[in-house]
Formats: structure tokens, C-alpha cells, sequence
């Protein structure tokens, strides 16, 4: 478990952070949000100890004694990696610096599982943008870490190596992993994170479970599908709490009757489709940190 | 241990570029090559500008005498630097139109040897500028020459006893106990030595400290710092990346003296002694750790290579100021100047580095300097670990003086 507490830090005249507590609880995956400038790089940097807090406590399983570098893994926002020098090169030094015990058997199982293992003699500048994220990704979890730390780790990656990282990190969570990152990419945080913390303007605005989250703060939605596209047109759905989206409709509930609103709804176009829809993290998140700033 | 696992990791990739190679090899074939090619063209007279004079000689005397002189001097030269040509009629005459010459250029002066030339032993150069100066200490040399031969005439001297009169003194060389005569080329190396081990001793110290102003920005700019400093600790960063190029910097140091001792050697010269060598790595190591602290200091504060390689311009102009006084240092090794510059920490390695290869030194000047160059590195070290902490992760940011100086007072 990751506990941060009541940590602050600013840079000259500017606050970063303020009063922020955060706790990632073992064996889960906790998804960092906030719009960009919120502090967030700035956090996970507190965290990794590259920074230090003006004020307030970070604690790893209740212990203020910092983890051996060997048991946290940390994955900066943007490529930390030796452009001039190979793969292989770049992971032995990084595992050497870690005392990862076997490192070549352990960098030849992650470069195949990360299908990278064919370019393992090629310089990190000759890399796609997304190989070298892979590769940086591998850096970050080499040595097995037991605390993972990750600023934007899908920054860069196609949909088939998104789906292999959040298999990864699935894995590492069953393992009882202790797992942190941020993003901007919700879809990936909903499907992957059990838990979420936004912050905005250094502060917490929300944290906890997602569920919990959205059940608390996000409203139930009527997803509505017409057989034709040009119905959602009609003046019905141009109202400003009505998205549109996907050639759907989604209707907030609230406090509706579902069958009378069905009926409302059929009287001005013919639904193919209907079904309740969960708040999206997205607009959960727009709506918290417009909320902020209204 | 980390710090050595990454100063393996800095000297293992940079021993083997091709920039270290090139600059280990190439920069002695280099100098040696532009040497050997300044002499070649100075020799072949491709360097030389021959420049155009009248004389005018209202002795009606001296003035034939003069210039046959010249031309025997300079008969075997492809370019004689000098053409002197005689013009008869007086100053009165020819001055106007002479001026005009030298006005547009088309001459560069004339000499006038005045009447009375015999008892006042005085010549006239009406010239533009002083680059005449040098010309008119060769007129004046040959001039003085022949002044004497006609006093020595005039007491009616023979040839014989001319001749007998101009002679050529020479100075031969013995080091001291030794009655073995010094030959020339033996003079030269003993003259160029502590020149080679100050050049030397300048490459080594700032190949390590600009490497290791690319390698701080390298992984500032990439982001590996945030990485690295996530596995270990700032000072342990520190100190590896100083001890791997500072490595590398003693290789090529050890290359240049194995080179340079190895050809001493063909030519029967020992002038690497083991003493010399072993003091050389001393104050490489003392004078590389000074600039180390320097330049790891720079490169946290700067986003781009090129601001930070016109912030550490200003310190590496200090280091040439040895260089500019090479023949001060070279003629008075021991002058006030030379001692208290030697007290300079900056310059300190280089002065000593000549005095110690012209055995102008003390025992007592070798213990204070490296005592004040000991003080002077932790001094540097010290100030180059707060600045690196605190603005090695300070990106986009213009950081000032007043903000510097609070680093290093916290």
C-alpha cells in the first residue's frame, strides 16, 4: 500500500500541490487523473523521491523508510531512455543498477513478451515511438517491482500494444502488485483501474473505488438507438444535457420513469435499440473539474 | 555501489565512439599535421609577402653596398620577404612622388640614407604603417654592417683582417655533470616539452568536463535523469558520471604520455620521467575534478547544449590564460607573476604542470598546490551537488543568480 498524506509542494510563487492525500491500496490498480497542470507529474515524482514535499508524509506499507530502488518501478511521462545506444545495452545497465538477479534471462522473457526481442541489438533512436515506449515500459518493470509508478503509459502505443500493457499490468496486479498511473486516455483507466484519484489544481477532488465513484457522482443514462441516424436530428435530442454520440443518444435518467421517457422518446423517432447506460469516467471527469472551475 | 556501475556504464559507451577515438588519435595527428604544414608552407615561401622599397641614398655612397647585401641574403629564397631597389636622385626631389606610391599602395615605403649618414648613423623609413617595423630591423642591421666595413676601411685595414673581425660566437649546450654536448634537436624537445604537457594536460581536463557537460544534458533533455534517479541516489549519479569520463579522460592522458615517452625513446630522450608522469596524473585528476564540478553544475542549470556551452565559455577563457603567457612562463618560470597565477586554482595544474617538466619547482609549491587544489575540488564538488539536486529537474525554466545562490545556501 501506497499512502501519500497530506503532501504539498510548491515552486517558488506556484502551489503544485496542496494537502493532497492519496492512498493506493496492494494488489490494485489506482488510475491518477487531473487536466493537464493539475500536478500530477509532480506527485508521482514526490512518490518516486526525485522531488521531495514541502510538507506531509508518503508512506509504503505504513513504513515512512523509503523502498530499495530494486522494489519500486517507475515509468516517467515522456522517454527516459539512451538514444544512442542498443536495447540490450540500455536494459543490462538499468538491471545491473537494480541487481536484477539473471538479468539476461529476464530481459530475453520480456523483450519476446513485449514481441521486441527482434530489435534487441538495434540503437533506442532507430525505434518507433511506440517500441520505445515498450521499452521503457520493460525498464520499469524488469526487476519485478512490488510498487509500480507510472506517468502515461500508453502514451504512444497502438491498440494491440495497449491491450498487451493492460494485460501486463492485470497480471501484475494478480500478483499483488501495488500499482499507480496516470492517464488521459479514460476508456483505458475505466477498463483497467480499480481505483481512481482526481486531482485538480493540486488538490484531491475525488478518490476511491470506481464503482463506488460512479455510482456516487455519475447519473444513469437511457442509451437510445434510432433506425436512422438523421432521427437524432429531431429538436427532441438538442438539448444540452442529451449527448450524442455513436449514433446513439444518451438521455440522462435521473429520476425519471424509464417506460415513460421510452414512450416520450418513441414519439418522435422509431428506437431500434435501447438499454441503460453506466456515467462515463470521461464525462464524470468533465463534469467534476468543470464543476471546479464553474 | 552504484556510482561504479555507472561509471563503468559512462566509460564503457564513449570509450568505444567513434568521437573518442577520433579525438584521442586525430587531435595530435592534427596539431601535428597543421605544425608540419605551417613550417612547409613558411618554408616554401607561400606564407611570405614581399614587400616593395626605394632607397635613396644621398651619401652617393653606402647605397649600392646595400643592397647588393640584401639580395645576397635573401638569393636563395623562393620569396625573399624583402625587394629594395635603389633610386638615384635626393629626398627633395623624389618625395613627392614617393608618397604618392606608398599612399596607393603600389609601394610599401622607402629608406633615405641622409648625407650625413656616416656620423649620425641614422636611416629614414617613410612608411604607412608599423607591419614596416621588421623590415626596417633587417635595413638597419645590414645598414650597421656596412657602416662598420667602411669604418674598418677607412683604418685601413685588409680583408683578412676584416673578416677576422666579424665573427660568429656559438653556444654549446652541456647538462650539468655531463660532458656530452647537447644537440640541437634535444634543445628543441627539452623547449617543447612543457608546452606539450600543458596542451596535453587542457585536452584531457576539458574532454572530461565537456563530456561530461553532454552527458548531464543528454539525460536531462531525454529524461533518463528522472529514471536514473528513481534507482539511485543524486550523489551516487554524481560521482559515477565524474569517475566514468574523469576514466576516460586519464586513458587518453595515459595514451598521450605512452606515446609521447615511447618516442622520446627512439630518439634517445627521456623526457617523461616516471616523477613527471606520476605528478602529470595528479594534477589531471585535481585540475579535471575542479572543471567536473564546474561543468556538472552548468549542465543541471541549462535546457540546451548551446546555452550551456556559452555559460562554460567564460570558464574555459580562464584556462587559456596559460596558453597566452607561455613564453612569460617558458622565460621566467619563477617570476611573481608566474608564482602567484601558479596560486590560482583554475590555472594552477597548467603553471605547475610547466614548471614541474622544467624542474622549476619545489617540493614545498608541489604540497601547497595540491593542498589548495584539494580544497579548491571539495569546494567544487560540494557547490556542483547542491546546484545538480535542485535544477538537474528544473526544465523550461530561466533560473537566476539570486535563485542559485539560494541552492547553495540551503
Amino acid at each position: 500500500m501506497i499512502e501519500l498524506r497530506s503532501i504539498s509542494k510548491s515552486f517558488d510563487s506556484i502551489i503544485a500541490v496542496k494537502d493532497l492525500s492519496i492512498t493506493v491500496r496492494a494488489g490494485r490498480i489506482c488510475g491518477f487523473l487531473g487536466p493537464n497542470g493539475a500536478g500530477k507529474t509532480t506527485t508521482l515524482r514526490m512518490l518516486m523521491n526525485i522531488i521531495r514535499p514541502d510538507t506531509g508524509e508518503i508512506l509504503f506499507d505504513g513504513s515512512k523508510a523509503r523502498p530499495e530502488s530494486f522494489r519500486v518501478g517507475y515509468l516517467p511521462e515522456e522517454r527516459g531512455l539512451y538514444q544512442k545506444i542498443t536495447v540490450l545495452e540500455t536494459l543490462q545497465y538499468f538491471a545491473g543498477l537494480r541487481n536484477v538477479p539473471d538479468p539476461d534471462t529476464q530481459i530475453k522473457h520480456q523483450l519476446k513478451r513485449f514481441d521486441l526481442d527482434a530489435r534487441m541489438h538495434s540503437k533506442v533512436s532507430e525505434l518507433s515511438k511506440g517500441n520505445q515506449q515498450k521499452l521503457q515500459f520493460i525498464n520499469t518493470i524488469l526487476h519485478n517491482p512490488d510498487y509500480i509508478v507510472l506517468d502515461e503509459p500508453f502514451s504512444g502505443l497502438d491498440p494491440v500494444n495497449q491491450l498487451i500493457l493492460k494485460e501486463v499490468l492485470e497480471d501484475m496486479k494478480r500478483q499483488g502488485k501495488t500499482i499507480i498511473f496516470s492517464s488521459h486516455q479514460m476508456d483505458q483507466v475505466e477498463r483497467i483501474c480499480d481505483d481512481v484519484a482526481l486531482i485538480d489544481t493540486g488538490q484531491l477532488v475525488l478518490a476511491g473505488d470506481l464503482k463506488e465513484i460512479k455510482a456516487k457522482h455519475g447519473s444513469l443514462h437511457l442509451e437510445v438507438s434510432p433506425e436512422s441516424v438523421a432521427e437524432l436530428n429531431h429538436p427532441y435530442f438538442q438539448t444540452p444535457d442529451i449527448e450524442i454520440r455513436g449514433g446513439s443518444a444518451f438521455i440522462p435518467l435521473a429520476n425519471r420513469d424509464r417506460q415513460s421517457l421510452i414512450q416520450e422518446i418513441n414519439a418522435v423517432c422509431q428506437i431500434r435499440a435501447v438499454k441503460v447506460a453506466e456515467p462515463g469516467l470521461e464525462e464524470l471527469f468533465i463534469q467534476q473539474v468543470k464543476g471546479r472551475t464553474a | 555501489m552504484s556510482f561504479l556501475k555507472i561509471a563503468w556504464f559512462e566509460y564503457r559507451r564513449r570509450i568505444r565512439s567513434k568521437w573518442f577515438i577520433l579525438a584521442t588519435f586525430g587531435m595530435p595527428l592534427l596539431i601535428l599535421g597543421v605544425s608540419l604544414g605551417a613550417g612547409y608552407m613558411a618554408g616554401s615561401g607561400a606564407g611570405i609577402d614581399t614587400k616593395h622599397y626605394v632607397l635613396i641614398d644621398e651619401t652617393h655612397r653606402y647605397g649600392p653596398q646595400l643592397v647588393q647585401q640584401l639580395d645576397q641574403r635573401y638569393a636563395e629564397d623562393e620569396a625573399p620577404p624583402l625587394d629594395l631597389a635603389l633610386m638615384t636622385g635626393s629626398y627633395i626631389d623624389l618625395h613627392h612622388l614617393l608618397d604618392t606610391l606608398v599612399l596607393d599602395r603600389s609601394l610599401d615605403g622607402y629608406f633615405v640614407i641622409p648625407p650625413d649618414f656616416d656620423s649620425s648613423a641614422t636611416l629614414r623609413l617613410y612608411a604607412r604603417a608599423s607591419s614596416n617595423l621588421r623590415m626596417a630591423d633587417v635595413v638597419e642591421s645590414a645598414s650597421q654592417d656596412i657602416l662598420v666595413q667602411s669604418r674598418a676601411l677607412d683604418l685601413d685595414l685588409t680583408a683578412a683582417e676584416l673578416e677576422a673581425l666579424f665573427v660568429n660566437v656559438d653556444v654549446d649546450f652541456f647538462n650539468s655533470g655531463s660532458d656530452e654536448k647537447t644537440e640541437n634537436e634535444e634543445l628543441l624537445a627539452e623547449y617543447m616539452t612543457p608546452f606539450a604537457f600543458m596542451i596535453l594536460l587542457f585536452f584531457g581536463i576539458f574532454t572530461g568536463g565537456q563530456l561530461l557537460l553532454r552527458a548531464v544534458l543528454e539525460e536531462r533533455s531525454s529524461r533518463v535523469i528522472e529514471v536514473l534517479l528513481s534507482t539511485v541516489s543524486y550523489n551516487d549519479l554524481m560521482a559515477g558520471k565524474i569517475l566514468g569520463l574523469g576514466l576516460l579522460g586519464l586513458t587518453q592522458s595515459v595514451i598521450y604520455l605512452l606515446v609521447g615517452s615511447l618516442a622520446g625513446s627512439h630518439f634517445g630522450l627521456s623526457l617523461i620521467t616516471p616523477s613527471i608522469a606520476g605528478l602529470y596524473l595528479v594534477y589531471f585528476a585535481l585540475g579535471y575534478l575542479l572543471y567536473a564540478g564546474i561543468y556538472i553544475g552548468t549542465g543541471a542549470l541549462f535546457d540546451s547544449e548551446q546555452e550551456a556551452q556559452q555559460a562554460i565559455q567564460i570558464i574555459s577563457l580562464v584556462a587559456v590564460v596559460p596558453m597566452l603567457l607561455w613564453s612569460v612562463v617558458i622565460e621566467s618560470p619563477n617570476s611573481l607573476l608566474v608564482n602567484v597565477l601558479t596560486y590560482i586554482p583554475l590555472v594552477t595544474p597548467f603553471f605547475m604542470m610547466v614548471k614541474i617538466s622544467m624542474g622549476e619547482t619545489t617540493l614545498f609549491q608541489i604540497i601547497a598546490t595540491v593542498l589548495l587544489m584539494s580544497v579548491s575540488v571539495y569546494g567544487s564538488i560540494r557547490l556542483a551537488a547542491k546546484i545538480f539536486k535542485t535544477g538537474i529537474l528544473l526544465y523550461g525554466k530561466r533560473i537566476t543568480l539570486p535563485e542559485i545562490w539560494k541552492w547553495i545556501r540551503a
